[in-house]
């Protein structure tokens, strides 16, 4: 040691942020945890490679490298060892090991280097606090944010760090077969202590072992919890404004509020967790609603561009627009409203309804409610009913006409 | 071959005999065709709840109509009714008690069919083309549930023209499902928001969507005691993420998996991603089936976190599904669903309901 290269003085895996001794070690736990296929278990030497391989022998694409943390699965970055490692994350580790070492050295000044002072606790020196952080935003969803991050921490062996999000990696595409049958088949918490010193299994381990209590949810756990309280003030058959109807005492319910801070937390960090490692698509996507990137090197998302729905992108077409004139009423058929309508042009050309539309882009008249819709007398027959009940309609013209251009398909439609 | 796994032969006159020519691909799988199917694409298909003797089926196209067969054990479907509206139909539902068929439109409105008297009338309003339709039976309250393009959600009393609440959402709805006490909403920039419907229904949790790309479909699961406790989410980049609402383990728990999507090949040709169109839970097994833009259809356990079954390919989308009530039928739609965009649309292709028997292929995978 002591080489006063450009790389760091250790040398540490850019997909995990491991340090080790040696280079050889180094390239010995790439190729076993990130380079390794997870279908058939042969290693390869880079990222790339286990690509390749998985595509070729398998059929199968991968989009993350396994076991590697979020902002480091990309699997196309050619790396072996310490070569290929991005400058920028290079010089990010030296600065956190520059952060590391004054620290030490700062805690080297204690009298007792057993000893955290209230200072020195939060710098949690049992290993890498900066590295670590990275990692620290997936500690709420292995465990819940009751228990103290990283609990493992002072029982690990030093090096293994404790996060590692071991099972999505192994999503990216169902395998035809059965997902790999290392970590699955619940992996019992009872073994995770001598898993833990197995270098060939995942990193999942340590975190289970904290999370022993409760591995099944009780039987009887409310799905809402607090919805559950307030239902036992209303019971009651409840009006059209959901007050009741019954006199009941004057305690009228307020609306539950779901107070699940544990839960929330830990959901929304799950997500992100799942976001980052459920293997981000080939396809990139611009998260700008006008529009997506559908084409990629390796695959290609059948989808119009624009980032509307398939049926919002229908109903734009004027074929789709037209509405029966209907007495009494402004039509309904307008273009349809809000973030669509920017996209539609004032509906130039068309010709059935010129008659029937004044522009109305802001829909005034109905907001949000029926006003005098003669439709809504329970037993008058609106105009779009059908009358002949349970006689095989569809053979009949009358509710064609409406149609204006439809004819020809109906024509076309099946007579049986 | 009947839908009910009893000794029938096959070919009965529930199928279409015109359009099977020798090289034809839109029936791969050899599935019972629904007779008169409609005109248009079909975007939404509903099968009777256990309440009704039977099974009738109900399906929304974009020609503006919501028809309905019966579908008998032979295998038979018997054309019954139809309704109008002035707009695509977008969903369907049906109430509870199996009287009423629920159907939201493009025309901005949604309608309570009732079969009996096979009227229908208009019972809720919006500003934009209405998406989604759900009833809602609670034990001190019935509502329609309607979602809608114009970011709203509104609960509906049919009796009344003013809806009985209005809850807004972070933008257009673009699917939901509700199975009481729990209804989840997914929405137009992969918003994804959860309900509770106990009491009154109200903002339970806005989740972080698990999925990178815009969200098309979800169905809500259930737990073995028969309670709601997560669900499936599709969106249009062939992936599905199973979701649980409050899992012991979310990163365990929680994940995605890839479908619908072409076999990537050897060479550097690029794979096709298609969207996933629709997801349906069987009602027994709890297994779920996906459909997509790729014509095809899947099973999968999600338990096991395996593939039951692939289907062969049909030559267009499949754009809806559902089971019936008791997990012996799943019914898919064959029709036109706009992914290839206007160009590809071709107004003369016929469109197709399949009914297949469901008894046997969706049992779950024996766990290890």
């Amino acid at each position: 040691m002591g080489r006063k290269k450009k790389k760091q003085l250790k040398p540490w895996c850019w997909y995990c942020n491991r340090d080790f001794d040696d280079e050889k070690i180094l390239i010995q736990h790439q190729k076993a945890k990130h380079f390794k296929c997870h279908i058939c278990h042969k290693k390869l030497y880079t990222g790339p490679g286990l690509a390749i391989h998985c595509m070729q022998v398998h059929k199968e694409t991968i989009d993350a490298v396994p076991n590697a943390i979020p902002g480091r699965t990309d699997i196309e970055l050619e790396i072996y060892g310490m070569e290929g490692i991005p400058e920028k994350d290079m010089d990010e580790r030296r600065r956190l090991l520059e952060q590391k070492t004054q620290e030490s050295q700062k805690k080297k000044q204690q009298d007792d280097s057993d000893e955290y002072d209230d200072d020195d606790s939060a710098a949690s020196t049992s290993f890498q606090p900066q590295p670590v952080q990275p990692q620290q935003g997936y500690i709420p969803p292995m465990a819940q944010p009751g228990l103290p991050p990283v609990p493992g921490a002072p029982g690990m062996p030093p090096g293994i760090p404790p996060l590692m999000p071991g099972v999505p990696p192994l999503m990216p595409g169902m395998p035809p077969g059965m997902p790999p049958p290392v970590p699955r088949p619940g992996i019992p918490p009872m073994t995770q202590a001598q898993a833990v010193s197995a270098p060939g299994i995942l990193n999942r381990p340590p975190a289970p072992t904290v999370t022993v209590p409760a591995p099944q949810p009780p039987v009887t756990k409310p799905l809402f919890p607090s919805a559950g309280q307030a239902q036992a003030a209303v019971q009651g058959p409840v009006g059209t404004d959901f007050k009741p109807l019954n006199s009941t005492p004057a305690t009228t319910t307020e609306p539950p509020k779901p107070t699940f801070p544990a839960y929330t937390q830990s959901t929304a960090s799950t997500t992100s967790t799942t976001n980052s490692t459920a293997a981000k698509p080939a396809a990139s996507i611009t998260s700008k609603p006008a529009t997506l990137t559908t084409t990629s090197a390796t695959s290609k998302l059948i989808h119009p561009d624009e980032d509307i729905s398939l049926e919002e992108r229908r109903a734009q077409l004027p074929k789709y627009q037209r509405n029966l004139p209907r007495p009494g009423q402004a039509p309904i058929g307008n273009p349809p409203v809000g973030p669509i309508g920017g996209m539609m042009p004032p509906q130039p050309g068309i010709p059935q309804q010129q008659g029937m539309r004044p522009p109305m882009p802001p829909h005034g008249q109905y907001g949000g409610h029926h006003q005098g819709m003669p439709g809504y007398l329970p037993g008058a027959m609106p105009p779009y009913g059908q009358g002949p009940p349970m006689v095989p309609p569809y053979q009949g013209g009358p509710p064609r006409p409406p149609m204006g251009m439809r004819p020809p398909v109906m024509s076309q439609g099946g007579r049986y | 071959m009947s839908l009910f796994g009893t000794t029938s032969g096959f070919g009965t006159s529930g199928t279409s005999m015109f359009g099977s020519t020798t090289t034809d691909n839109h029936n791969p799988m050899k599935d019972i065709e629904v007779t008169s199917s409609p005109d248009d694409s079909i975007g939404c298909l509903s099968f009777s709840p256990p309440t009704l003797p039977g099974n009738f089926l109900i399906a929304g196209s974009w020609a503006n109509d919501v028809r309905c067969w019966e579908v008998q054990d032979s295998g038979q479907t018997i054309p019954k009714a139809q309704q109008m509206h002035t707009g695509p139909v977008l969903d369907v539902c049906w109430s509870d008690d199996g009287s009423k068929v629920f159907t939201a439109s493009c025309d901005k409105t949604a309608k309570m069919w009732d079969l009996s008297s096979n009227q229908a009338i208009q019972i809720a309003q919006h500003d934009a083309p209405v998406k989604t339709i759900h009833w809602i039976k609670a034990p001190n309250y019935s509502c329609v549930m309607t979602g809608s393009w114009d970011k709203t959600l509104k609960f509906w009393d049919t009796r009344s023209s003013n809806p009985m609440m209005v809850l807004q959402l972070p933008e257009r709805c673009y699917c939901a499902d509700v199975i009481y006490p729990m209804a989840v909403v997914a929405t137009a920039e992969r918003g994804l928001i959860v309900y509770q419907l106990e009491n009154q229904p109200s903002e339970f949790r806005r989740i972080e969507s698990p999925l990178k790309h815009q969200h098309r479909c979800v169905a809500i699961f259930k737990d073995k005691q028969n309670k709601p406790t997560g669900f499936a989410l599709g969106s249009i980049e062939g992936r599905v993420a199973i979701h649980y609402i409050n899992p012991p383990n979310p990163a365990k728990d929680n994940f995605t998996f890839k479908c619908h999507r072409s076999n990537g090949t050897n060479t550097s040709a690029p794979q096709d991603i298609y969207a996933v169109n629709g997801i349906a839970f069987h009602p027994v097994h709890g297994t779920l089936a996906t459909v997509g833009s790729d014509g095809r259809f899947s099973f999968w356990d999600k338990d096991a976190r395996t593939k039951l079954k692939t289907s062969e390919q049909l030559d267009q989308p499949i754009s809806a599904c559902c089971f019936n009530h008791n997990g012996n039928i799943f019914a898919y739609a064959s029709s036109y669903d706009w992914s290839k965009g206007h160009e590809f649309y071709n107004p003369q292709k016929k469109n197709y309901i399949f009914l297949r028997n469901a008894a046997e292929e969706l049992k779950p995978r024996n766990k290890k």
